[in-house]
């Protein structure tokens, strides 16, 4: 199929060089129509020499969402960049207000739609704390389990998007296969293959079944091989290791100071893990080593989170062998009205430190609900990372934070 | 729950504390007002008695009567997580100290309470809207800012919405907005 300059039916197109951009199609310009209305949008939105903005998004298959970025670059090197956000605002705090403490369990799984079980748990840990619940011992287990299986499937995606930004179109397509068997089994349990709406205050939905255990099983027998070969297919492939080895490095100051958490900070060196630090659920009880690098750059920020998976799958076998019996959900009144107060509840998901806060007044309906999400964090680290790579590197160093937009967006 | 914590604490700033420090699970409770929480937030961050140098979450709160702004922090040397409210700023013009200075990473947290409830962060380089448009006018997380489905307290304030079919006759903004002394 040829294309003409001319374009269809009398639109000029814009690969017409007798076209003059600007009167005829518009002027596509990222700079703002107002003053610059703080320090940093005027330092930059002035233009030094050589120097042009490129607008990134908010539709492009490499931003992990809607996420907008206005790039300011030198040729081929971005020297800085701005990020905009709020194409995916959906006023998840604000709609919370006006739900039910069990309503708002339905708001809080399309935050981080790929990891929807760390998205409820935060949310139902805090709302447990303000009614003084104590989950059973089988609940906090299945929960363990299955957000455990939730990490592995978060993982495996990163693995094939973190592939895709840099140009690889086969490890997505592997991931996507190692996440269907996950999201299968899950869907088993919970009923839904992503946005689970599993968790309950007090408990979980639904018992494990026959089903859920016959596939799980039979996964776990494979798991291991299958995510072996994987691993092999990106690990030694040697334009993969060169292309992310030294790219966007971060010092543990910085990282720290950034208010990262999770693997990103892990990664430059800080074996900071929720699980230990602060433990929650019946995590004493379980063994799982902390997978820490040192190096601080896209490939450790990678490594760390293929060791994760190693870790998970530890954690799962355990949470087979020791599952307690008992009730799965406790016993609490339909209408639920804490008492007035606050809680915080945070949680290690697979991007970082999840966390939700929650200010009850007595009534029915949570006063306010804070969700804290690290990939909110993380893209803040984008603006440090990014200036002094070249724009096909840069969207590999937002690759490696793994940021999810809607979690970023709320 | 950490009583020497909370032992530590009331020694440490005892006179710049607005309320009592409460305790409950696992975390601790601090209310100061807005002109120590520069102080007392650099104290926690740099004293080694308190090490407090995680920034777990900074939010805003609009309680219907101020608005307040909410620190967690984590440290290593207690096993509770600590809460900071920085409380009584007016609803009309919130200020409070930014704490960009210690946490860069702070900036895009007070960048959004400014956004959705219109408290100034003095000293943050960046404080413009993150999620809504930049010619935005309201703060949507304010109590004063009523959705349209919000039946039972939106007298038609805040979104307008074509059908207004469920504004209750009497109602004004002053007796809808919810309020909590919590």
């Amino acid at each position: 199929m040829t294309t003409t300059t001319r374009g269809r039916k009398g639109h000029a197109s814009a690969d017409d060089p007798r076209v003059m951009l600007d009167e005829q199609i518009g002027v596509f310009e990222p700079i703002p129509p107002y003053p610059p209305r703080t320090e940093r949008e005027a330092e930059f939105y002035t233009l030094r020499d050589g120097e042009m903005f490129i607008n990134i998004g908010p539709q492009h298959p490499s931003t992990h969402g809607v996420l907008r970025i206005v790039l300011k670059i030198d040729g081929e090197n971005v020297v800085d960049l701005d990020p905009v956000l709020g194409y995916l605002h959906r006023g998840v705090e604000k709609l919370c207000e006006n739900a039910d403490y069990h309503q708002a369990i339905c708001y809080l799984d399309p935050l981080e739609y790929v990891s929807s079980l760390f998205c409820e748990w935060p949310g139902v840990m805090a709302f447990e704390k303000l009614l003084d619940v104590e989950v059973p011992r089988r609940a906090e287990y299945i929960r363990v389990l299955s957000s455990e299986l939730n990490r592995v499937a978060s993982h495996a995606l990163f693995m094939g998007w973190m592939a895709l930004d840099l140009g690889g179109l086969t490890p997505i397509l592997w991931s996507f296969i190692e996440r269907d068997e996950i999201v299968e089994m899950l869907a088993s349990l919970t009923g839904q293959r992503m946005l689970f709406n599993y968790f309950r205050i007090g408990g979980v939905n639904g018992d494990l079944n026959h089903e859920f255990m016959s596939r799980l099983g039979e996964w776990m027998s494979r798991a291991t091989t299958q995510i072996e070969a994987n691993i092999g297919l990106l690990n030694e492939n040697e334009i993969f290791v060169r292309r992310m080895r030294g790219l966007g490095t971060m010092d543990s100051e910085t990282a720290l100071r950034m208010c990262m958490s999770g693997p990103n900070l892990r990664a430059t060196g800080v074996p900071f893990d929720l699980r230990r630090a602060h433990p929650y659920s019946v995590f004493p009880e379980l063994e799982f080593d902390i997978p820490t690098r040192t190096e601080g750059d896209c490939l450790a920020r990678y490594l760390v989170r293929l060791e994760e998976v190693k870790q998970s799958l530890k954690i799962i076998d355990q949470c087979l062998n020791n599952m307690p019996d008992g009730p799965i959900m406790a016993k609490l009144p339909r209408l639920l009205r804490p008492r007035p107060g606050r809680a915080y509840a945070g949680i290690e998901g697979p991007r970082g430190q999840y966390a939700a806060y929650v200010v009850s007044d007595g009534t029915d309906q949570p006063f306010r609900m804070r969700i804290h999400d690290p990939s909110y964090l993380h893209l803040q680290s984008v603006g440090l990372l990014m200036p002094g790579h070249l724009i096909a590197d840069a969207m590999a160093v937002m690759a490696s934070l793994d940021p999810i937009m809607g979690g970023v967006d709320k | 729950m950490d009583p020497a914590l909370r032992r530590r604490l009331e020694r440490r700033f005892g006179e710049r504390l607005t309320g009592p420090i409460r305790q409950r699970h696992d975390e601790t409770e601090l209310r100061i007002g807005a002109g120590d929480s520069g102080e007392v937030i650099r104290a926690l961050h740099d004293e080694p008695e308190f090490g407090f140098t995680f920034l777990a979450d900074l939010a805003g709160v609009d309680t219907g009567t101020t608005m307040q702004v909410v620190y967690h922090f984590w440290g290593a040397s207690t096993p509770d997580w600590l809460r900071l409210v920085v409380d009584g700023l007016p609803r009309d013009d919130p200020r409070v100290p930014s704490v960009t200075a210690l946490w860069k990473g702070a900036e895009w947290m007070e960048r959004e309470a400014y956004d959705m409830f219109g408290i100034t962060f003095e000293g943050n380089r960046d404080l413009r809207r993150i999620y809504m448009p930049p010619d935005y006018q309201s703060f949507p997380l304010r109590k004063d800012f009523f959705l349209a489905d919000d039946a039972a307290r939106s007298p038609g304030a805040g979104v307008r919405h074509m059908e207004q079919t469920h504004a209750p006759r009497n109602a004004t903004p002053a007796a809808t907005i919810r309020r909590t002394r919590a």
